[in-house]
């Protein structure tokens, strides 16, 4: 057997095709690498973390160093210290390694740091460093320079490193899992190929002003959530809120906001800064801003457009009656009520029947009934056999 | 709706809807999310993962309004417990292959539902799957239940039953898929999920205990206790100069060739262990069993080297500290109320880097730190709802994991 052939044999094994396919967490870790914030992706080891990297590389065209911290010395990291001829007058310098003097004359690249999990403790203490501050040895890395990180589930680490807490703080945490489907059509020879997302100049003023306006209202209603160190051992080393968190999803709504993503993105990265429950509220006050605001509903309630679906149409009905509530006269009353029957339309009539019930016990005593009222008999009749 | 939807009685099935939500609160959001399509293929109502209700209409007609509304809870049960994700990872772990695999999941999800949604308001209806007709245990999860039967005589009865792809993960003819529409995507499923389990946490006294717990820990899943136990010990006994680390104290190997550089060496430090166990006769023969595995199992993570893991066994007065000679052979003395301030006492005289206490609880607990780091594993203890018991916490200093 003659090395030509086997180069003839692997060139068919490498000739491999892509298809467009969608990749959430691909795009989440694209949106939280330009929004310049360390990212760790959470993963086994073999289910394509560099691959993805790879193609991150490409698309944002940075050339791309990987460094396996579990081989390194904490030195590669912190510096060699070098002593001088007099040490007294010009000090130890803390000497970098190549591949960081090679990253800092480029300007630019994306440095990925895999199985931070399996190195060392001293060695990830200098890492921790290099992550969070860009220093190596006496060498600091260019803005221009984006960094990644990699490691293992807590259950699989071979080891005992864990994330402390502070250290935990200022990740974007990303789970990085494998679809079935994917890899069995890419060992066919067809892999996926994702279209990144991509920033629109245009919206760049809009995006601040949302992710702004999204974090304060949340925390101005729910002044706890601004700061909750992680208490239960399941949700140590992960994301939690604090200051900086939230700081950081501030920037993730404004860079998946100017990149019109989707929510699904934008989820994985709001619970990978602040964690699951204050990422979930935050987003779900995201999809209560989109709602239609009752204030303008009652003011044109022929023109009203209610949500399709049942539970969000509740949630708008309920705030109009709220609304009313607030701040009751027969105009606005009666608003209401046509809101109230708009929502028969092409809608399941049970979920009027609670908002109308809340609406009628509103009524003074000299206020006719309103036009209309007939068609919310059906719903009324449906009330009747439920209770 | 389309097609048949003239012969759906709408009114019955969102009355029943409007009754679900009367007799269960807290489900409000779910079961106002389902989107309902008119299905007469599907032999009763069943559910897909994308939220999707399909109704047979011959099936409202027939049935009372008041067990319609108990059919709109048991689906909506489906789609919040996640039953056909648990599904397909129950059978891409386990391998399963065959038609009937998709029928088993579906009657241990069922299991799950039925015993506690049932009830209060809500009619049990004719004809559904209890743990009991199984002959197994009420209260459990569907992974439970799966490895205890097989389809079989018991089971005939249910070859009919079908809560669709939602409960069970298998594709269904009637299913309109992805990109059908008005499905829910995974982050408005979440949504959904999240905002009941924010209204059941947000009155507890109203939901049943099975409710209680899915809210606990719909967004947290308790990992297993054994792994978590495994990192806390580890990562105790990693840091404080302790386990496998880089020093200047050593010259380092490859210093030779780099004359003028310092570097440091990699130096072992097994750390010592000391385990504290709590041999009152509030916890059982069995707890002690799984406990005295552990200690073997934390002593061959940290190196397995005997003579840096000591073991007290303790109730109200410590036992002596002994190094463990045998994985399992550690004599264990005590059996009356517990002080484990004696314990810890006496673990400390052995210099430990980590004291790991298992224990139930029950016990007062040294007023300050000790010198060391200390993990608690904690034996779950089912506490009687109508009992107004509350275990002593733990203090803060020590890292608390729940085991069982």
């Amino acid at each position: 057997m003659t090395l030509d052939i086997a180069a003839e044999l692997l060139g068919l094994l490498a000739d491999t095709t892509t298809e467009e396919r969608p990749n959430a967490q691909l795009e989440a870790l694209t949106l939280a690498v330009a929004a310049d914030l360390p990212v760790l992706l959470w993963g086994e080891p073999g289910i394509g973390k560099t691959a993805a990297l790879h193609q991150l590389a490409e698309s944002l065209d940075l050339p791309l160093t990987t460094v396996i911290a579990s081989v390194h010395e904490p030195t590669d990291f912190s510096g060699l210290p070098v002593i001088g001829a007099d040490p007294a007058v010009h000090g130890v310098p803390m000497a970098p390694p190549d591949w960081a003097v090679r990253l800092a004359e480029a300007g630019r690249g994306l440095l990925f740091l895999d199985e931070l999990s399996t190195a060392p403790p001293a060695v990830q203490a200098a890492l921790l460093r290099l992550v969070l501050e860009r220093r190596v040895g006496a060498l600091t890395l260019p803005p221009g320079v984006r960094i990644v990180a990699a490691a293992n589930p807590r259950g699989s680490a071979a080891d005992g490193w864990e994330l402390s807490a502070p250290l935990a703080n200022r990740f974007v945490h990303l789970r990085w899992t494998y679809e079935h489907d994917v890899v069995v059509r890419g060992l066919g020879g067809t892999w996926p190929r994702t279209t990144l997302p991509r920033l629109d100049p245009g919206r760049l003023t809009e995006a601040v002003a949302h992710g702004r306006r999204a974090v304060c209202e949340l925390l101005t209603a729910r002044p706890k959530l601004v700061h909750q160190l992680p208490k239960s051992e399941t949700q140590r080393g992960g994301a939690w809120p604090s200051p900086r968190t939230w700081d950081m999803a501030v920037r993730m709504i404004a860079f998946a906001t100017a990149a019109g993503t989707s929510r699904e993105v934008l989820s994985m990265l709001v619970r990978g800064v602040v964690g699951d429950g204050p990422g979930l509220e935050l987003l779900a006050l995201l999809d209560r801003m989109e709602l239609p605001d009752p204030e303008e509903l009652l003011a044109d309630p022929g023109a009203a457009a209610l949500p399709e679906r049942g539970d969000l149409r509740q949630v708008v009905l309920e705030g109009v009656v709220e609304a009313v509530r607030r701040n009751a006269d027969r105009a606005r009353w009666e608003a209401a009520w046509m809101i109230l029957v708009r929502a028969l339309d092409g809608g399941a009539p049970d979920l009027v029947v609670v908002p109308a019930g809340n609406l009628a016990e509103l009524r003074r005593d000299d206020w006719p009934l309103p036009a209309g009222l007939e068609r919310l008999a059906g719903a009324m009749h449906v009330a009747r056999r439920a209770a | 709706m389309s097609g048949s939807a003239e012969r759906l009685d709408t009114e019955k099935l969102y009355a029943a809807r409007l009754f679900a939500v009367r007799a269960r609160p807290y489900l409000a959001s779910a079961l106002f999310a389902l989107h309902v399509v008119a299905s007469p293929r599907t032999p009763t109502m069943a559910v897909d993962r994308y939220w999707r209700c399909y109704v047979s209409p011959d099936f409202v007609a027939r049935t009372p309004m008041e067990e319609l509304a108990g059919v709109w809870v048991h689906e909506v049960s489906h789609l919040l417990r996640d039953h056909h994700g648990r599904g397909d990872r129950y059978v891409a772990r386990h391998e399963l292959t065959g038609p009937g695999v998709r029928l088993m999941l579906n009657i241990a999800a069922d299991c799950e539902i039925n015993d506690d949604v049932y009830g209060d308001g809500l009619r049990f209806p004719a004809g559904a799957v209890h743990p009991a007709t199984l002959r197994l245990p009420p209260n459990e999860l569907m992974e439970d239940y799966l490895p205890r039967f097989r389809l079989g005589p018991f089971t005939d009865g249910y070859a009919w039953l079908d809560c669709g792809s939602g409960a069970d993960g298998g594709e269904r003819p009637w299913d309109l898929g992805p990109d059908g529409a008005h499905g829910l995507t995974e982050h408005e499923r979440d949504a959904v999920r999240f905002r009941v389990a924010q209204a059941i946490n947000g009155r507890p006294g109203d939901a049943p205990r099975g409710w209680r717990r899915w809210a606990e820990e719909a967004f947290h899943p308790p990992q297993p206790w054994r792994e978590l136990l495994g990192a806390a010990v580890r990562a105790a006994s990693a840091s404080a100069g302790a386990g496998d680390d880089y020093t200047y104290r050593k010259p380092a190997r490859r210093g030779a060739a780099l004359p003028r550089v310092v570097l440091p060496a990699l130096r072992r430090n097994p750390p010592r262990v000391c385990v504290v166990i709590d041999t009152s006769g509030s916890v059982s023969d069995e707890e002690l069993g799984i406990a005295l595995l552990e200690v073997a199992a934390i002593g061959r993570a940290v190196g397995g080297r005997r003579e840096l893991l000591g073991v007290v066994s303790c109730d109200a007065a410590a036992g002596v500290a002994v190094p463990i000679c045998r994985g399992e052979g550690i004599p264990l003395i005590g059996g009356g109320g517990t002080d484990l301030r004696a314990g810890f006492a006496s673990a400390l005289r052995t210099r430990p880097d980590v004291i790991v206490a298992l224990t139930d609880g029950w016990t007062p607990w040294p007023g300050s730190p000790p010198p060391c780091r200390t993990v608690v594993g904690l034996f779950r203890r089912r506490v009687r709802e109508d009992l107004d018991h509350t275990v002593p916490c733990p203090p803060e200093w020590a890292r608390v994991v729940k085991i069982g």
